[in-house]
């Protein structure tokens, strides 16, 4: 819609320069071409949807949680969730709270529970059926900052623990970098792609029941992307880290993970490799 | 039997740790950190109900992490808007 | 989550303490606010407040090792698991009854239930937020499962056999 109408404001903007003088024949000028333009738009009924979304305000702690109902013309509105959202955020409601950055599925902040599923807002399309009612909730089973602004610090504190960084114990050979043959580097396909969006961990029973001890799958498969390094040297420590029946055995393949992970890993997969390495170094 | 629950420990626990943090700032500006606790706990301790547990463990992750932010040693002074 | 609704009791309680809703929300016409729980709901496990070791940014504690909870915990697991499966065909696929195979099938039972239901005390009931009902629990635990060793031994000697005590109770 907007592609549409910009040809109309580029003709608005050279008519006004050039007949600043005569105001009547520039409003001829505008109705014409409304018009043209108005038949492609009665060609569209406006698709009214209705979204409801998780309201939550620290300013008011004793209030408790809402879902608040906002209707909107998705001829209006670009395809996707956060689309929406932000349309909402400009022009109906400038208090909902909602993390986004990249809009393209490759920062990993608007990750929220769309319609039961979690997922990205920016990568998960608006279901135009408009009888429904799209429902969106914050990450379940994580403290809520404000509305769809989730509390990752233990998520990020986990994340931290498993030294998510390549560690030697000696100097790369040449001096300068650390060479990889490319069947080594293949074992980081899958793994490297994850964008810590978080979807994956809060999808996990094991995660909601042992959220303190139990790492969660994004961590668990970072874990297992440093175990797997060919560069990495202290994939001892590594292992020993997680032998306990709490960070890595809590996993009961339930497989949440790789169902909703909107990148399409498989941290469940990475996890079975990584019990399977612990057995095999045991 | 002690006489309170174990979350009015934790709300006694984190006044005590905020009063601890207060007394580790230069003297002159003691006064300001502490006025600025004081007020903070008594205004929740009228506003909200003993009962409402999801309210008062909001507000002690909130004060556990205000504590984090003013008890760094770095932070030598503080003015609040409310005097 | 943060914040949910306990008792109704609670909620019409604060529903009633609480302001009329903001104005900005009061602004807009097109939209339409509803109570999150309006209906009744009763916990029967409330979660237990979340404990943030250290600050932001520490990372979370580490666990000493362990490999018996841990790796060898996971693999004795998995070895009893397969290896009930041909001790539990072998006797009907032989057609009698051997107490040696009767003694290994009673044992490995026992153990795989004992670390299977052992699982689920540690999933359901944490050590730092009821630390009382899970001590209960794995007592309870224990105890089950020494009684049903008990059991599957005084079937064993006094007894016609597992195997065969299925098979009688099967047919009849």
């Amino acid at each position: 819609m907007a592609s549409l109408r910009q040809p109309t404001l580029r003709l608005l903007a050279s008519s006004n320069i050039r007949r600043v003088a005569s105001p009547t024949i520039f409003n001829t000028t505008r109705s014409l071409a409304t018009l043209a333009e108005g038949e492609v738009a009665q060609k569209k009924q406006p698709l009214i949807k209705k979204f409801s979304i998780y309201r939550w305000s620290p300013d008011e702690p004793t209030k408790k949680p809402q879902m608040q109902e906002y209707s909107l013309d998705l001829n209006e509105c670009g395809p996707m969730v956060l689309d929406a959202l932000i349309k909402i955020k400009n022009e109906m409601d400038p208090t909902l709270t909602f993390r986004r950055s990249c809009r393209e599925g490759i920062c990993g902040s608007c990750a929220m529970n769309i319609e039961g599923t979690n997922t990205l807002a920016c990568l998960s399309r608006i279901n135009r059926d408009a009888s429904s009612t799209s429902r969106i909730y914050p990450l379940p089973h994580m403290y809520v900052v404000k509305d769809l602004v989730p509390d990752l610090t233990n998520f990020y504190k986990q994340y931290k623990s498993i030294q998510p960084y390549l560690q030697s114990k000696e100097p790369a050979p040449n001096g300068k970098e650390f060479l990889q043959s490319k069947e080594d580097r293949k074992k980081l396909d899958g793994l490297y792609e994850c964008i810590l969006c978080a979807c994956c961990s809060t999808s996990c029973p094991s995660y909601w029941w042992n959220q303190e001890e139990y790492l969660g799958p994004a961590v668990l498969m970072q874990a297992y992307r440093w175990l797997a390094d060919s560069r990495d040297g202290k994939s001892g420590q590594r292992k020993d880290m997680l032998d306990n029946s709490m960070s890595l055995y809590r996993c009961h393949t339930i497989m949440n993970c790789a169902r909703t992970c909107p990148k399409g890993l498989n941290p469940g997969l990475a996890i079975a490799k990584i019990k399977m390495m612990m057995v095999q170094s045991a | 039997m002690s006489r309170h629950t174990g979350l009015q420990r934790e709300v006694l626990s984190l006044y005590r740790s905020c009063l601890r943090a207060v007394y580790r700032k230069p003297i002159d500006s003691r006064t300001h950190f502490k006025s600025f606790v004081a007020r903070e706990f008594r205004k929740h301790a009228t506003e909200v109900d003993r009962k409402d547990f999801d309210t008062v463990e909001f507000l002690l992750r909130k004060g556990k992490r205000q504590l984090e932010v003013y008890g760094d040693p770095n932070i030598k002074r503080m003015t609040t808007a409310a005097g | 989550m943060a914040s949910t609704l306990r008792s109704s009791a609670a909620a019409r309680r604060i529903f009633a303490a609480a302001k009329p809703t903001t104005s900005a929300i009061r602004l807009l016409p097109q939209t339409r606010v509803a109570a999150f729980h309006a209906s009744q709901r009763n916990q029967i496990l409330p979660p237990g407040p979340q404990v943030v070791h250290g600050t932001v940014n520490d990372p979370v504690p580490v666990p000493t090792p362990s490999a018996s909870h841990g790796s060898y915990h996971w693999a004795f697991e998995r070895i009893i698991a397969l290896g009930m499966i041909p001790l539990t065909v072998a006797p009907f696929a032989a057609g009698t009854a051997n107490p040696a195979l009767d003694a290994a099938l009673g044992t490995a039972l026992v153990l795989h239930s004992h670390i299977g239901f052992d699982a689920c005390v540690t999933d359901y009931f944490p050590k730092r937020q009821y630390a009382k009902t899970r001590a209960l629990m794995v007592w309870l635990l224990r105890a089950s499962t020494i009684t049903a060793a008990v059991g599957l031994f005084s079937i064993q000697t006094n007894d016609v056999g597992l195997t065969e005590a299925i098979k009688r109770f099967w047919r009849a």
